[in-house]
């Protein structure tokens, strides 16, 4: 062996060997994922995120590079506390990775810098964003940027009890024609109060429980705004709307529901399980919920024969100003604002991963949600799932959302401790809207439209 | 007399010793050594200093702070950042900002220049992608970023990573849309380099506006003056602080007294039942009245057997929701009265009491004339003390009826709290929940000085007129 041949040899063996150590470099990231408003059938949420850690990793294995992820989650059963912790976790730099919440929190997160925007780390062109519904791609965005990817699809749903309609006269094709009535604005709100009080009169359903609506705050109660011809925000300004015309329907509306002995005035804070339980007994004359409460009432209360026990439709209009509607409140995949950014390209990449459809459909099969692309909408374990088949077809299209604005919040407690004072009785409906009107006005000031 | 002398010097065996001349020549430098520190004094002080430091003035000074800002979960805690974003320029607009400013603002270009390049190489992007970026797109210019990252993603040598390809895209991008300036000098200059005709005052009102952080104001403390609510619930926190206070200090006092006059044995068996409520964790002592008093309770349940009024009563009307919040909160307080009023009772000469029966007396009486002017120090002490405690209670309201039905039994401590810290819509108003805190400091301060003043809490400390 020459010296040049033993120069050559060892050049090579150490670039050889340089290779193999660089190659044998491991990465390592801890990915931290929080979920707020999570129950155990909503569990896919932060399994995805796994799922798609371990398939990255392999990935990564046949590239040649030694890629370990840990999915570190945690998840909250409410929002209060989730959302709580998420704000003071930001402040003391301990804020996890991957933030799922709801899609309003992306208006002030996004001005508190809790976020950074997800579009400077994912590609919206290519598989799999590039098959997620546009509507959904918007409520993610923010002033000009999408911050979020979609995590789930939902619509607010009202229910009516086969039975019930039966008793009080309702033929089996005047039942299957209801959705088309409501949604049409045929039959409204107040036909339903009339309609669910003949069944008490009855004594099919006991009194007070003919209409059990939601038993705590959320979104869904801004479908009876909608009801009543309520929007929630001038498109063309982008400020919130304060409709004092529709707010009062909507409170009265309750209030005549209270009057006419359908609900109880002190229904409000009921407790989530006794409500499902009732639910799932056959025990009330109408309800609304979401989408996802058909998982907890099949699974979870043991509600069987769903569709001969009940008939869903949009949430009927109020008068003739409102129309049917529904609210969706999607969750979105957040990035945070805390690590590095390299931790931030990781965890944008899972979440890209967490969103094929074959992931996504298990989550939304598992928790009652609906699909939150086109494709997803085809893989035959979602298409034929009837409950996420029938809910896409016949509620999402008719959907809309809570707005992304910082202010929103503001408005949205303002409007909902007005409804509760009106409908406990604690104060007359004219003096509930006008307390709501001074509470958003001296904290939002010209930031809302008064009308 | 004689014997107290004795007893005051055999404490101090050196002065004894001491020519009464020389004591008082010592008392001088005495008395000047005090002013000096001691340092063994100042170490076994510091643990007690740092923790009033901590969890005490440093809490109450960040309140004030914040109570004189407009601090939200939106507008962060730690500050804020300059961003210039498209909802800001359509207000800005509406406002009639000039049409130029507003466009040099928004406008974006994307070219790729040989400066854009350097950048790019500086900042170590791979050098065969920056070849075929220079090879491919050198002197053009694109629509926006968006464009751009399209025709960069088709390049063969791009980085794998999105992210990487997106960060290349930013050296040949000038905008300042959406980009957050931490420092003020940073979004000044960017806004100068990309609209140099922007005057002073315009670019003064769009850095204002387009700050995301907290402002000094006091506009919390008007809000509150001028919502209706505020009045409701100040009424709400009289009512309730004035008839919880009452429950607490008559209910302790009688079961004290009632206690006393029982054999000692079971006399302490029923004092520790009253403390039960103090020691039943607060989260199922709320579940427990849950169960006792909503509409499928315990309650609810017998009367309706026997024919009474059947519903949920901590949340059915407003009168039973404020018994409910009273006697939640009234059998913890009424079991700490309780304890400190059957110390104080014991500390009586039961001397007294023999004499009284000899003179005829009766329990009233006794009770009247011996025990109630006996207790005037724990009676003002439990009142100031329940005082301030109901002042800041929520807990209990918030587990229970959580400040309903409607907001009739919300009080001042829980509308602070959640609107500082536990909201549904996850908007935390820091600045306006810490007003409302600061204004319970100060009503707390105020009705501590009023009570010493009417207790004569001066005359209780005095030194003793007689000697024992």
């Amino acid at each position: 062996m020459t010296i040049l041949k033993r120069t050559t040899a060892a050049a090579l063996a150490v670039a050889l060997l340089s290779g193999t150590a660089l190659s044998a470099q491991a990465k390592d990231y801890t990915v931290k994922v929080w979920a707020g408003g999570t129950n155990e059938n909503s569990m896919y949420r932060v399994k995805a995120i796994e799922m798609a850690a371990d398939f990255l990793q392999r990935q990564a294995a046949l590239r040649g590079e030694e890629l370990n992820i840990t999915v570190e989650n945690q998840t909250w059963s409410g929002w209060d506390d989730f959302k709580q912790a998420v704000t003071l976790a930001n402040e003391s730099g301990t804020a996890p990775n991957i933030l799922v919440t709801g899609h309003e929190d992306i208006g002030p997160w996004a001005q508190a810098g809790v976020i950074r925007p997800i579009e400077d780390y994912v590609d919206f062109d290519s598989w799999p964003l590039n098959q997620i519904y546009e509507n959904l791609i918007e409520v993610a965005s923010y002033d000009g940027q999408i911050w979020g990817i979609p995590q789930d699809a939902e619509s607010r749903v009202f229910f009516f009890a086969r039975e019930g309609l039966s008793a009080i006269g309702y033929s089996e094709d005047q039942i299957e024609a209801l959705p088309e009535r409501i949604r049409e604005g045929e039959y409204t709100l107040y036909n339903m109060i009339d309609d669910v009080k003949k069944m008490q009169d009855k004594g099919l359903v006991a009194k007070g429980q003919g209409f059990a609506p939601r038993v705590k705050n959320g979104p869904d109660y801004w479908q009876f705004y909608q009801s009543f011809g309520g929007e929630m925000v001038d498109p063309e300004s982008g400020k919130l709307i304060f409709d004092k015309k529709a707010l009062t329907g909507m409170y009265q509306f309750f209030v005549d529901a209270v009057a006419k002995g359908v609900v109880p005035k002190t229904y409000l804070g009921t407790e989530w399980d006794d409500w499902h339980r009732n639910v799932a007994a056959g025990k009330y004359g109408a309800w609304h919920g979401g989408t996802w409460h058909y998982a907890q009432w099949t699974k979870q209360f043991k509600l069987d024969d769903f569709f001969g026990k009940t008939v869903f439709s949009l949430i009927p209009a109020g008068n003739a100003d409102g129309r049917a509607n529904s609210i969706t409140h999607p969750l979105v995949y957040l990035l945070s604002a805390s690590g590095s950014d390299d931790e931030a390209a990781i965890s944008a990449e899972l979440i890209g991963i967490a969103s094929e459809p074959r992931i996504n459909a298990l989550h939304a099969v598992a928790s009652g949600h609906l699909a939150i692309g086109t494709e997803e909408a085809k893989v035959p374990f979602y298409a034929n799932d009837r409950w996420s088949r029938e809910a896409t077809e016949e509620l999402l299209p008719y959907a809309n959302s809570i707005p992304n604005n910082a202010d929103f919040g503001v408005y949205w407690t303002a409007m909902y401790k007005g409804l509760e004072a009106s409908w406990t009785g604690a104060s007359p409906v004219a003096d509930a809207v006008k307390t709501a009107e001074a509470e958003v006005k001296a904290a939002l000031g010209d930031g809302i439209i008064i009308r | 007399m004689t014997e107290t002398a004795t007893l005051t010097q055999g404490s101090r065996p050196d002065a004894q010793a001491r020519p009464a001349g020389q004591a008082t020549e010592v008392a001088q430098p005495t008395g000047a050594k005090r002013t000096r520190i001691s340092p063994l004094g100042m170490m076994m002080l510091a643990p007690a200093l740092i923790v009033v430091t901590l969890f005490l003035i440093t809490p109450a000074v960040l309140t004030t702070v914040f109570s004189f800002t407009n601090m939200t979960s939106a507008t962060g805690i730690t500050g804020g950042a300059y961003v210039i974003s498209p909802n800001l320029l359509r207000d800005l607009k509406a406002e009639g900002l000039d049409p130029e400013v507003l466009e040099a603002l928004g406008g974006e270009t994307v070219s790729v220049d040989q400066a854009g390049l350097e950048a790019a190489r500086k900042a170590g992007t791979d050098p065969r992608f920056l070849e075929e970026i220079e090879d491919e797109f050198l002197g053009k210019s694109f629509a926006d970023s968006r464009t751009f990252f399209g025709s960069l993603k088709k390049l063969p040598n791009r980085p794998r990573r999105i992210v990487d390809v997106k960060r290349t895209a930013t050296f040949f991008s000038h905008s300042i849309l959406n980009t957050r300036f931490e420092t003020r000098d940073g979004a000044v200059s960017a806004i100068r380099s990309i609209a140099p005709a922007i005057g002073p005052e315009t670019l003064e009102r769009v850095l204002e506006r387009s700050y995301t952080g907290w402002v000094w104001t006091t506009e919390n403390f008007v809000q509150l003056l001028t919502k209706p609510n505020t009045w409701r619930i100040v009424l709400n926190t009289a009512f309730y602080v004035a008839v919880t206070l009452s429950f607490n200090v008559l209910v302790g006092l009688f079961v004290a007294i009632a206690t006393f006059y029982m054999p000692r044995r079971t006399g302490s068996l029923f004092n520790a039942l009253w403390l039960l409520p103090r020691i039943t964790p607060v989260v199922l002592y709320a579940i427990l009245w849950k169960w006792l008093t909503w509409d499928t309770g315990f309650l609810a349940v017998i009367a309706e057997q026997i024919g009474l009024p059947s519903f949920n009563y901590m949340k059915g009307s407003v009168g039973t929701a404020w018994m409910i919040v009273v006697m939640t909160n009234g059998y913890v307080g009424a079991s700490l009265s309780m304890i400190l009023f059957s110390g104080a009772l014991r500390t009586i000469p039961v001397q007294q009491l023999w004499a009284s029966e000899v003179d005829g007396a009766s329990r009233w009486q006794q009770v009247r004339y011996i025990i109630l002017p006996q207790m005037r120090w724990p009676i003002l002490f439990v009142t100031c003390y329940a005082t301030l405690s109901l002042l800041s209670s929520y807990e209990q309201i918030w587990l229970t009826t959580d400040g309903g039905p409607g907001n009739t039994t919300t009080v001042w401590a829980l509308e602070a709290f959640k609107t500082a810290l536990s909201n549904y819509t996850g908007n935390l108003q820091y600045g306006m929940g810490a007003a409302m805190a600061l204004i319970l400091v100060i009503i707390g301060l105020g009705l501590s000085v009023l009570y010493l003043r009417l207790f004569r809490f001066d005359e209780l400390v005095e030194k003793p007129k007689i000697e024992f």
